[in-house]
């Protein structure tokens, strides 16, 4: 009874800190679809201006520690007036950070896409944003399947940085726990919890890929 | 009677990174005309088709398709194709057959047919799809309607491709080198489409190095060699007496 017992105070308040580290990654994921995509498209647009913000974004996004931009948003927004809820400061700078990272997966995947798939919708009629919705889209996706399942998977173990935070993420919840207990176990429950998110997602990437194979010869 | 004029190209000069390419050719293809363009690789052939269609931009000249001005001289002597509108009317009287073929790889036989019809013109997918069937069937491959192209052979495709371009009814097909990526077995059955296509009076221009073809479907054979016209006429003039030298040297080598 004693062992029953003790597992469900560590598993129970892990449970409660997946759940934030969960809604954290979802959300990300969910705003960085959309973004990434319109970002990358960005990148390749004709227009100049729009091409030199989107690399400088890029660059800065990329070229900085997540955990530097996760306290810059939690901090140093509060002293320009702008000041965020926990989450959604998190999310905030999670979702910039991601949306960097998933628009050059775009851009590669779409600059991939052999020009003749332009030419031929081109002498169909079909407009640009046609040719990209319904052409050049469906073929980017299959082929940024495998680097989008590499950036979800350290998404997932990424969120462990709102620690710093304060807020009872999966990791920081463990991490307590050791502190209180004097016992190594919760790191390794911690460890199995995110092994268990990143095998449902590799598993579930797995099953896209499937999909989108159905065309190939 | 004059046969009305589908395609009017005149004096048109295209250059790449400083090199000309096109200097300064002259093309008129009538109503239910096969033109077919031959000559060596890099005479500037296929650079003349795109520029037709706007795939490539020419530098100098003008171009009209089925009466209207689809490229024109402005003052500074600077060609310049028509605003995106008209531009695409007009690109509407041509359809495009690519030596590639580049059919929509994501997409079922059927799907590539239908889609531009459906996304372009608007059309319904009832409306459309008695033609698609009717152009499957024409082309021999109304059991193949609902495969992914890369199941099909290099043949099938292009002859998938042929189909999809008619779908769009153009009055005029271009076909860029058609069968110049296949096996040699397989040019034979997307030349019977393309004479079928000929025979019910499309106007046709063909970038081809298939001289029998040229010979035998064509109703003008035109020769190209580096970016000019050398010699142009029918066929039983260029194959049987052609009279420049480039030509008879040419037609030696292929025949």
């Amino acid at each position: 009874m004693f062992q029953i017992d003790k597992i469900a105070q560590i598993v129970l308040p892990m449970l409660e800190g997946s759940e934030v580290t969960l809604q954290i990654f979802l959300l990300t994921f969910v705003f960085v679809l959309p973004l990434g995509l319109l970002v990358a498209l960005g990148h390749i647009a004709k227009c100049r201006s729009l091409r030199f913000a989107v690399e400088v974004y890029i660059w800065i996004m990329r070229g900085t520690p997540l955990m530097l931009q996760l306290l810059f948003v939690y901090f140093a927004l509060p002293m320009i007036g702008i000041r965020l809820p926990d989450i959604a400061a998190a999310l905030l700078a999670f979702t910039l950070n991601y949306t960097a990272y998933f628009a050059e997966i775009f851009r590669a995947g779409i600059q991939s896409i052999d020009r003749g798939q332009y030419e031929a919708a081109h002498m169909l009629g079909m407009s640009y944003g046609q040719t990209m919705r319904r052409i050049i889209i469906p073929q980017m996706v299959r082929r940024v399947l495998p680097p989008m399942s590499n950036e979800t998977i350290n998404l997932v173990k990424d969120t462990s940085l709102i620690y710093i935070l304060a807020m009872n993420d999966l990791l920081r919840v463990a991490r307590t726990i050791v502190q209180r207990e004097f016992d190594m176990t919760p790191f390794l429950v911690a460890g199995v919890f995110y092994l268990v998110m990143t095998f449902v997602l590799t598993w579930g990437f797995n099953k896209l890929e499937v999909h989108f194979a159905r065309y190939d010869a | 009677m004059s046969a009305e004029i589908m395609v009017r190209m005149h004096q048109i000069h295209k250059h790449f990174n400083g090199m000309e390419v096109l200097k300064g050719i002259d093309l008129e293809v009538k109503k239910g005309e096969v033109l077919a363009i031959i000559g060596p690789s890099g005479s500037g052939k296929s650079t003349l088709l795109r520029c037709l269609n706007h795939l490539e931009t020419i530098d100098q000249g003008s171009i009209e398709v089925a009466g209207e001005f689809f490229a024109v001289e402005s003052q500074n002597g600077q060609s310049e194709y028509a605003a995106a509108t008209k531009a695409r009317k007009i690109q509407g009287h041509m359809g495009m057959v690519f030596q590639q073929f580049n059919l929509f790889p994501h997409m079922t036989v059927m799907d590539n047919l239908i889609e531009a019809p459906i996304q372009v013109k608007k059309q319904k997918k009832e409306e459309i799809l008695p033609l698609a069937e009717f152009l499957l069937q024409s082309v021999g491959l109304s059991d193949k309607r609902d495969a992914y192209p890369a199941r099909l052979s290099g043949g099938q495709q292009q002859r998938v491709a042929i189909a999809r371009a008619l779908a769009m009814q153009p009055d005029i097909m271009l076909f860029d080198e058609p069968t110049s990526a296949l096996d040699p077995e397989l040019t034979g059955e997307v030349l019977k489409t393309m004479r079928q296509l000929a025979e019910n009076k499309m106007t046709m221009l063909v970038v081809t190095h298939e001289m029998n073809f040229a010979r035998d479907v064509a109703n003008r054979v035109m020769f190209m060699a580096d970016g000019s016209v050398i010699e142009e006429g029918i066929p039983l003039e260029i194959f049987g007496h052609p009279q420049q030298e480039r030509t008879q040297s040419f037609l030696r080598n292929m025949l």
